[in-house]
């Protein structure tokens, strides 16, 4: 008994582990889209803040970063990937219904060939497949001369739509398959008795049998498309899809802004689970209903009194959403206690930045003309130890020069600055020096 | 073929034609075709094409094992280096997935009762139907010098200054794993369902141990989904370009990588295709392999 217990519990921490490897870095991007800082992170965290939703940010430094409200390339790609999608959707389910109809119909060695060959493209790579669009209409357009078709090759919408129907197919055929397993091919032939022609049966008798099939390959064909990357690229030529542009805005550089497009995705993927889980389980309650009044009529004896089933039930998920709720509520008062959200937090952070962006310009600055005074130096090594200690001094090169080429520090440094320039003039052992050079020579 | 007419009526069967035929040999095969048949001629411009110099030729496999003509080296080690590396990687993350995935798989299918196992499922599909992309970005934030894990190994004292786990590939491996770990459990998870709970009592009265069990029942009628779960990581892995163009350090090359350079850059879709085809080839190679090695019907591979 001990030893079951210490296997449940192993194997509770290894199902808790498993989640964990597979929402924690989710969750923790997700976290990341409401920190403003510009790097996407949890642990220096700046401010708590919505901006990577909307207008994102313009950095101390000039770089401008966009949010998602902002992101013209992002939108674009956006209609491109649900123009591809569209007509992926269009072209794929067709075709995967009437391969799997035509498969109930073929036989022996004939079947085998079929169906291997209807597999075969979800076995490569996908990358490859685009690349093998590609070569094949590139040729087509060449030798299509300037006309039509030479459009056509080269336009990588409608490349990227047939790239991605070759093996979106697969999955609806695949679909399609698995429903006609459990058709009921006399119902076909009762028709066909009946009367009713072949056109009819396909209509009346096959497609209303195939529709839960047609509406879930066509989601599966659209959320496919939608998120294909490998084929697409090869296949987009100078296009640019919601991939393409993920991808490369990903390249140049990370940004927060990513964090937030993929929360958003997130939020709609768990919505789209949400529903689907709903209808799923008032479907399954209405057949369980029916079932019992069935049972009851056919019982047919008023002993057994139908217990009404009670109208409104709590479901378990509300204590879920409530945790969720008051941790929720819980933070952000933190959040608000620490000054840690609003326009005040932003402007402190950003000023402390810049501060710290500015300090070090100066400090590279200083460092770039130590190094030169002391070349100086060094080159006048023979002079008098008076001479010596004036250049040697960085600070009186660096604010003289300070003042005319460092414009952009001005505004900040400026009283210091002034106050280093008093003290250097205020610095009897300069005039001295000053004299003393002055006799020399 | 008159049969088939008759069966199904002039206008559907016309239909139902023209739909396979377009996709049969439009768009699987005589693609796939040109491109083999384009890896064999030299790279051309447009204009030459046809002329007296688009002659069959190895030069772009020759180009893939010995370098080009004025390396000094005897192989090509960069190009064979990377496609090893691609391989070797790809069967190490099958092997990982598949220990990884199999207790949970196990445990859904036959241990929980069927709500918790909906549940389970439906918690399982939800990050599979974010981006490829932005899957393997969550790992970089995590894995990036300033990020969650270095702050906390930081935090700890186990570590002193910031690792570099992108340079180390450790992001990459990490990614690669985490990315299609769901295409091993699916099909783990539909073989074992179908498992009668019964054999697994039968076999608990009659004294086999729990390693036995799993040895000698529970695996072999899973081996369909193995070989099924095996093959789909192993292909997507191998062929992986999300991934890598997130994860992979810059002195770090995934196979895909390099044919997309020689594809969009170097602008030599004939070398290009010929390294698709090398890849192509592994990756038939591989799944006959396992059809061999788990004797299962390709049918049974995807399902």
């Amino acid at each position: 008994m001990k030893h079951n217990l210490a296997i449940q519990a192993f194997l509770g921490l290894y199902i808790l582990i498993f989640f964990l490897y597979l929402f924690g870095p989710l969750v923790i991007m997700s976290v990341t889209a409401f920190n403003s800082a510009e790097f996407p992170a949890i642990t220096p965290w700046e401010c708590f803040s919505f901006r990577w939703f909307n207008e994102g940010k313009i950095a101390y430094d000039g770089q401008r970063l966009a949010g998602l409200v902002t992101d013209r390339p992002l939108h674009e790609g956006i209609i491109t990937s649900l123009i591809i999608a569209g007509g992926v959707v269009t072209l794929s389910v067709p075709i995967g219904m009437a391969a799997a109809i035509v498969l109930t119909q073929v036989h022996s060695r004939l079947r085998t060939i079929f169906y291997s060959m209807s597999i075969m493209p979800v076995l490569f790579p996908g990358v490859i497949i685009g690349i093998s669009t590609v070569v094949l209409w590139d040729r087509i357009a060449t030798l299509g001369g300037d006309g039509f078709i030479s459009e056509l090759g080269r336009n990588g919408i409608f490349l990227t739509i047939l790239g991605q129907t070759c093996f979106i197919s697969t999955y609806c055929f695949l679909i399609f398959v698995a429903r006609l397993q459990r058709f009921d091919t006399t119902q076909e032939e009762a028709a066909l008795d009946l009367g009713a022609s072949q056109s009819q049966v396909f209509l009346k008798i096959l497609i209303p049998y195939l529709m839960p099939a047609i509406g879930s390959s066509a989601v599966i064909a659209f959320l496919a498309s939608f998120e294909n990357y490998n084929t697409t690229v090869f296949s987009i030529l100078s296009e640019q899809t919601l991939t393409t542009v993920i991808a490369s805005k990903v390249r140049l550089g990370i940004s927060p802004a990513i964090s937030a497009l993929a929360l958003v995705i997130i939020c709609l993927t768990l919505i789209g689970a949400f529903l689907y889980e709903i209808s799923r389980r008032s479907n399954q309650r209405k057949k369980d209903r029916e079932n019992k009044v069935k049972m009851f009529s056919e019982i047919s004896e008023n002993r057994l009194v139908e217990e009404q089933p009670r109208f409104f039930r709590i479901p378990k998920s509300i204590f879920v959403f409530l945790l969720v709720l008051i941790l929720a509520v819980l933070t952000w008062q933190q959040l608000i206690k620490n000054n840690m959200y609003g326009s005040e937090c932003i402007e402190k952070a950003e000023a402390s930045k810049k501060s710290n962006f500015a300090d070090q310009l100066k400090l590279l600055q200083q460092n770039a003309e130590s190094v030169e005074t002391t070349n100086e130096s060094e080159g006048s090594a023979e002079g008098s130890k008076e001479y010596n200690d004036i250049f040697g001094d960085p600070n009186l090169f660096k604010d003289f020069g300070g003042f005319d080429t460092e414009k952009k520090e001005e505004s900040e440094n400026g009283a210091t600055r002034s106050n280093e320039y008093n003290d250097i003039f205020g610095d009897p052992n300069l005039f001295k020096n000053f004299g003393g050079f002055d006799n020399k020579e | 073929m008159n049969s088939f007419y008759k069966k199904n009526g002039p206008v559907i069967a016309t239909f139902f034609l023209v739909a396979i035929i377009f996709w049969l040999v439009f768009l699987i095969v005589i693609p796939q075709l040109y491109m083999l048949d384009l890896s064999f001629r030299p790279n051309l411009p447009p204009l030459l094409r046809g002329g007296p110099d688009d002659v069959y030729t190895l030069t772009h496999y020759q180009h893939f094992l010995y370098g080009s003509e004025t390396s000094k080296d005897a192989y090509n080690y960069v190009d064979i280096g990377v496609f090893l590396d691609t391989i070797i990687t790809a069967v190490l993350v099958t092997i990982i997935n598949l220990c990884f995935c199999y207790p949970i798989a196990f445990y859904i299918a036959k241990l929980a009762t069927p709500n918790t196992a909906r549940l389970l499922v439906l918690a399982l599909v939800i990050p599979f139907w974010i981006n490829e992309l932005l899957r393997s970005f969550a790992i970089r934030i995590l894995f990036a010098g300033e990020g969650v894990i270095n702050n906390i190994l930081l935090e700890l004292g186990l570590i002193s200054t910031a690792v570099n786990f992108i340079a180390l590939d450790i992001a990459l491996y990490t990614g690669l794993t985490y990315a299609y770990i769901l295409l091993m459990i699916f099909p783990l998870y539909n073989a074992l369902e179908t498992l009668d709970t019964n054999q697994l009592e039968a076999a608990k009265d009659l004294g086999s141990s729990t390693v036995r069990t799993h040895w000698r029942i529970v695996i072999p009628h899973a081996k369909a989904g193995i070989a099924s779960g095996c093959t789909m990581v192993f292909m997507l892995t191998a062929g992986a370009l999300a991934t890598p163009v997130v994860l992979s350090s810059p002195n770090t090359y995934w196979f895909t990588q390099l044919i997309y350079q020689w594809f969009n850059m170097n602008d030599n879709w004939s070398r290009g295709s010929a390294y698709s085809i090398i890849l192509l080839v592994v990756s038939v190679t591989f799944v006959l392999l396992m059809m061999r090695l788990f004797k299962v019907t390709i049918g049974e591979v995807v399902r």
